[in-house]
């Protein structure tokens, strides 16, 4: 028989007008099973508001039998109607509870009283933030304030500082970071509306179940990230970050500069990597950079190379690939740069292949692969390769030189 | 067990205070002194000589006098700071094997953790002598700028010097402690801390016994010896138009100077007009020159105003980041000498439109906070608590080079924060994590801290897969961070300790050698 916990005030709770409705029925007379008929709302919603306000202290339930829906709480409950009051916003936890729990140790330097508190406050971190401070979900700021110093107080680690309080000092810690998490929700003007718009949607776990459960371990999710106030500030500011950086771009974009376009635009997907929009532009843009600086690149490369300067003509060339992979001369002609002027022949082969790869047919670049193969002495791979030019262009004749010098099989 | 001591190390001058029948008291040095000037040397005869025996001897032996070390501690050789220096101190700073600055003299090169752990030591001799037991548990304090290098080096020092350093806490926190102690009500407290080299202005709030740090904000090249400074220039003018004599490349006569105008700028704090009077400053054909100038405080104040108009500037923006007007500011608390000077103390009042607090001395109030924080700690019965925060933002690098923060500077500790991340190419299978510290947008100029890859991404297109990163700082100030695939649940994490510029060996090789120094002296 479900009844309102003494000391309760029903006009402190936020509750919505169907909760205050099922609320108003209870009256320590009517049972569960009846609650989910009269209660004004579907019985399964019934039982979950009835389940959190017994885990939230609320309610406390008499003669577990007389509720026709089974709590998981109720069985192994034996101490009785005192163990489960809870005065409405939980703060203090009642102590009998948390002794059934048996996990606290008489040896450690920490009193049983506190570690039984420690126990019960570390089950209810799941628990909206508001909850966890215990205040009302429209509490204000200094109201949280006050709340989350006087817990500071009792479950900061420095409390226990040098103290042998074994496993109760992970717990602190986590108790502790849940209590930071949520004052800064809390206290933020700019989160504050979100986490109460979150909390007027039923909380996630179904409350009884997951509070009451044996040893809360520790959360393996994370709270929501999105929420946390530095982060929602700092992400408006991100957003309009990247909206300037994406108009610059933009606007370099229309003149036809590729490359600062480029840059401003990938500035803005840093800033903001959530805008679909932002990331299509900048495939083309970026497309367009890559080719205005393959351009400049190529154009660099072939004057030195028209000064017999291979060495400097070498890495530019292999710069303008970086933009254009798939342009097979330019493979062509920065593979016989690697092979010829800088012996570099893995390179070379590397690049020769790729032109291969992109234009099988053209004989000039497998010819190239060949005569590289052959200089580093792959004299199998340098005969299939000029083999295959011959299929090509049968009439070759640097490719027939070239597989005459090849030693004998 | 023994008593908690609070140290402030300062650049200039160190103060020790130890709570004592529930009062925070600070203890005066043999000479009566409650704070000892931060130096050391060596004199001409070998010996080793701390606070005021270095400072008497400091102008005639200044090569061998080491002062405001604290400048260089936890600083790479090559940062702008160490440069400056080089070029203002007379004692000989060197590149040590670790690429840390180290100071030279004579035949001995010391580390800069172990110049401040001379300091340390003679804090701590202060200490038992007054206390007639030995100590060894200390609170230190460290301006509220000093990354985790700085403050590990300063840690260091403490074991150096035989102690047990319970916590490293920031001054300006520490002032705020001394001004909250045994009070009861809410309030938002502003520490102004300008001090010789640096300025720092940290915003509190103090509810419950409960002291939380809103704000912090500061100019680490901006403080009293600027002011110094432009009165040395201004001297240095009138007496080249009096006399036609330009001192500015005789070292001796501007060391005169500098000490002449430092003391004429405290006079100037009580009185309206200082004579600075310096005999045989410079000759010529005319014989001996002397330097008679009188100065007011008026002629002082308008050389500085603009400096001191920089802090108000900065207490501004700090303000607005605390999300606080000035009106909301309940108390003012002063901190360093230089906040002795009328002109500072005016601007301080018309921002706030109160005067600052009077009850607690600028020169001593980091130590008895210090000291407080050390015996809070400790004792059973908890009336103060400090929340600590993060001196510096901690996050990752992200795709383009930029710096995603995810646990900003000031942030309570223990702490746990995570975002989540995504990949920047198609199928991408790992994302290296980098973890940096700093406050600079730009991932290459903050500190990497350290780095770790998690692998094994189910091939996806750019964008899809969720890494959920996450930092946690526990009790200890330990550092792990992880990161997490959503889909697969891999994870990877890394620990990332706070290393000084020493080794673990290095620290006990000078240790070794420092007791047997100790048994030579007493020999």
């Amino acid at each position: 028989m479900p009844q309102l916990a003494p000391g309760c005030d029903p006009a402190q709770l936020p509750l919505s007008p169907a909760e205050g409705y099922l609320l108003s029925r209870i009256d320590g007379r009517t049972p569960w099973s009846l609650l989910r008929e009269i209660g004004g709302l579907p019985p399964s919603e019934v039982d979950r508001c009835l389940e959190r306000w017994v885990s939230e202290g609320i309610l406390v339930v008499n003669g577990s039998a007389a509720k026709s829906t089974p709590i998981p709480q109720a069985a192994p409950r034996e101490a009785g109607e005192e163990s489960q009051t809870t005065p409405c916003p939980p703060a203090e936890v009642p102590r009998a509870a948390a002794a059934s729990s048996g996990q606290t140790d008489e040896s450690l330097e920490i009193p049983v009283e506190a570690q039984e508190r420690i126990l019960e406050f570390e089950k209810r971190l799941k628990r909206p933030y508001h909850e966890i401070l215990g205040v009302a979900a429209n509490a204000d700021v200094k109201a949280v304030k006050r709340a989350y110093f006087e817990l500071s107080k009792e479950y900061h680690p420095d409390r226990y500082f040098r103290r042998n309080i074994g496993p109760f000092a992970p717990r602190l810690g986590r108790i502790f970071k849940r209590l930071v998490e949520a004052y800064e929700l809390l206290s933020d003007p700019a989160t504050r509306a979100e986490v109460q718009r979150n909390v007027a949607e039923p909380p996630p776990p179904p409350a009884v179940a997951a509070t009451e459960k044996a040893p809360a371990e520790p959360k393996k999710k994370l709270p929501p990230i999105h929420l946390h106030a530095p982060q929602l500030r700092a992400l408006a500011e991100r957003k309009a970050k990247a909206k300037g950086f994406f108009e610059t771009g933009m606007a370099a974009f229309k003149e036809g500069r590729w490359r600062e376009a480029a840059a401003s635009v990938r500035l803005a997907i840093a800033f903001d990597p959530w805008n679909e929009a932002v990331k299509e532009a900048f495939a083309e843009v970026q497309h367009k950079a890559n080719e205005e600086r393959a351009e400049q690149l190529l154009k660099e490369a072939n004057a030195n190379l028209d000064l017999r300067r291979v060495a400097e003509a070498l890495p530019l060339f292999e710069e303008a690939l970086h933009y254009r992979p798939h342009d097979p001369e330019v493979n062509h002609t920065t593979a016989r740069l690697a092979w010829l002027g800088a012996e570099d022949l893995k390179k070379a082969k590397e690049y020769a292949a790729r032109a291969c790869e992109l234009r099988p047919e053209v004989s000039a670049y497998r010819r190239t692969l060949g005569q590289i193969y052959k200089a580093a002495g792959l004299i199998a791979n340098a005969r299939r390769e000029l083999e295959a030019v011959l299929r090509i262009d049968p009439k070759d004749a640097e490719a027939k030189r070239e597989l005459r010098s090849l030693p004998k099989k | 067990m023994g008593r908690v001591i609070g140290i402030d190390l300062g650049t200039t001058n160190s103060c020790v205070a130890v709570m004592e029948n529930g009062q925070p008291t600070v203890i005066p040095n043999a000479g009566g002194y409650k704070t000892t000037p931060s130096m050391f040397a060596i004199s001409q005869d070998g010996k080793r000589l701390v606070g005021h025996l270095a400072k008497r001897q400091a102008i005639t032996n200044a090569r061998n006098t080491v002062y405001a070390s604290k400048r260089l501690i936890g600083r790479r050789f090559d940062a702008p700071e160490v440069q400056k220096a080089i070029d203002l101190c007379p004692y000989e700073i060197v590149r040590g094997p670790n690429d840390d600055p180290r100071v030279r003299i004579g035949e001995k090169t010391f580390t800069c953790p172990e110049l401040s752990a001379l300091i340390l030591r003679e804090m701590k001799r202060v200490a038992e002598e007054h206390l007639g037991e030995p100590v060894r548990d200390a609170v230190i304090t460290v301006p509220a700028h000093f990354n985790d290098t700085q403050r590990q080096c300063t840690k260091d020092a403490g074991k150096i010097a035989g102690l047990e350093v319970l916590r490293i806490i920031n001054e300006p926190t520490a002032a705020a402690l001394a001004y909250g102690f045994a009070k009861k009500r809410e309030e938002k407290i502003a520490v102004y801390d300008l001090g010789g080299g640096t300025f720092d202005i940290s915003i509190l709030e103090l509810g419950s016994g409960v002291l939380e740090v809103l704000a912090t904000g500061g100019n680490t090249f901006l403080g009293g010896e600027d002011l110094d400074r432009r009165l040395v220039a201004h001297l240095l003018e009138r007496f080249q138009e009096a006399e036609g004599i330009d001192l500015r490349a005789d070292a001796m006569a501007l060391q005169r100077l500098k000490d002449a105008a430092e003391k004429a700028k405290c006079d100037l704090s009580t009185r309206d007009v200082s004579e600075i009077n310096l005999p045989f400053v410079a000759s010529d054909a005319r014989g001996p020159r002397h330097l008679n100038i009188e100065v007011t405080r008026e002629t002082l104040e308008g050389l500085v105003d603009d400096i001191v108009r920089q802090t108000i500037k900065i207490v501004e923006s700090c303000l607005h980041d605390a999300g606080l007007t000035r009106e909301q500011i309940d108390q003012v608390v002063l901190v360093g000498g230089q906040t002795r000077m009328p002109l500072v103390q005016n601007l301080v009042t018309e921002l706030f439109g109160k005067r600052p607090h009077k009850g607690v001395n600028p020169d001593e109030v980091v130590a008895v906070g210090a000291a407080i924080q050390g015996e809070s700690l400790l004792s059973e019965d908890k009336n103060l608590l400090l929340l600590d925060v993060t001196p510096l933002s901690l996050g990752i690098a992200t795709f383009g080079g930029h710096f995603a923060k995810l646990i900003e500077r000031n942030t309570t500790v223990p702490v746990r924060k995570g975002h989540i991340f995504t990949t920047t190419r198609d199928n991408q299978s790992a994302v290296k994590i980098r973890v940096l510290q700093g406050e600079s947008e730009t991932a290459a100029e903050n500190d990497l801290l350290g780095e770790f890859v998690l692998s094994g991404i189910r091939p996806a297109r750019k964008g899809e897969p969720e890494v959920e990163v996450s930092f946690d700082i526990d009790a200890n100030g330990i550092v792990s961070v992880s990161a997490r695939d959503q889909a697969t649940g891999k994870e990877q994490s890394i620990q990332v300790n706070a290393t000084g510029t020493l080794s673990e060996e290095e620290i006990q090789r000078i240790i070794d050698e420092n007791e047997l120094y100790e048994v030579q002296l007493k020999e």
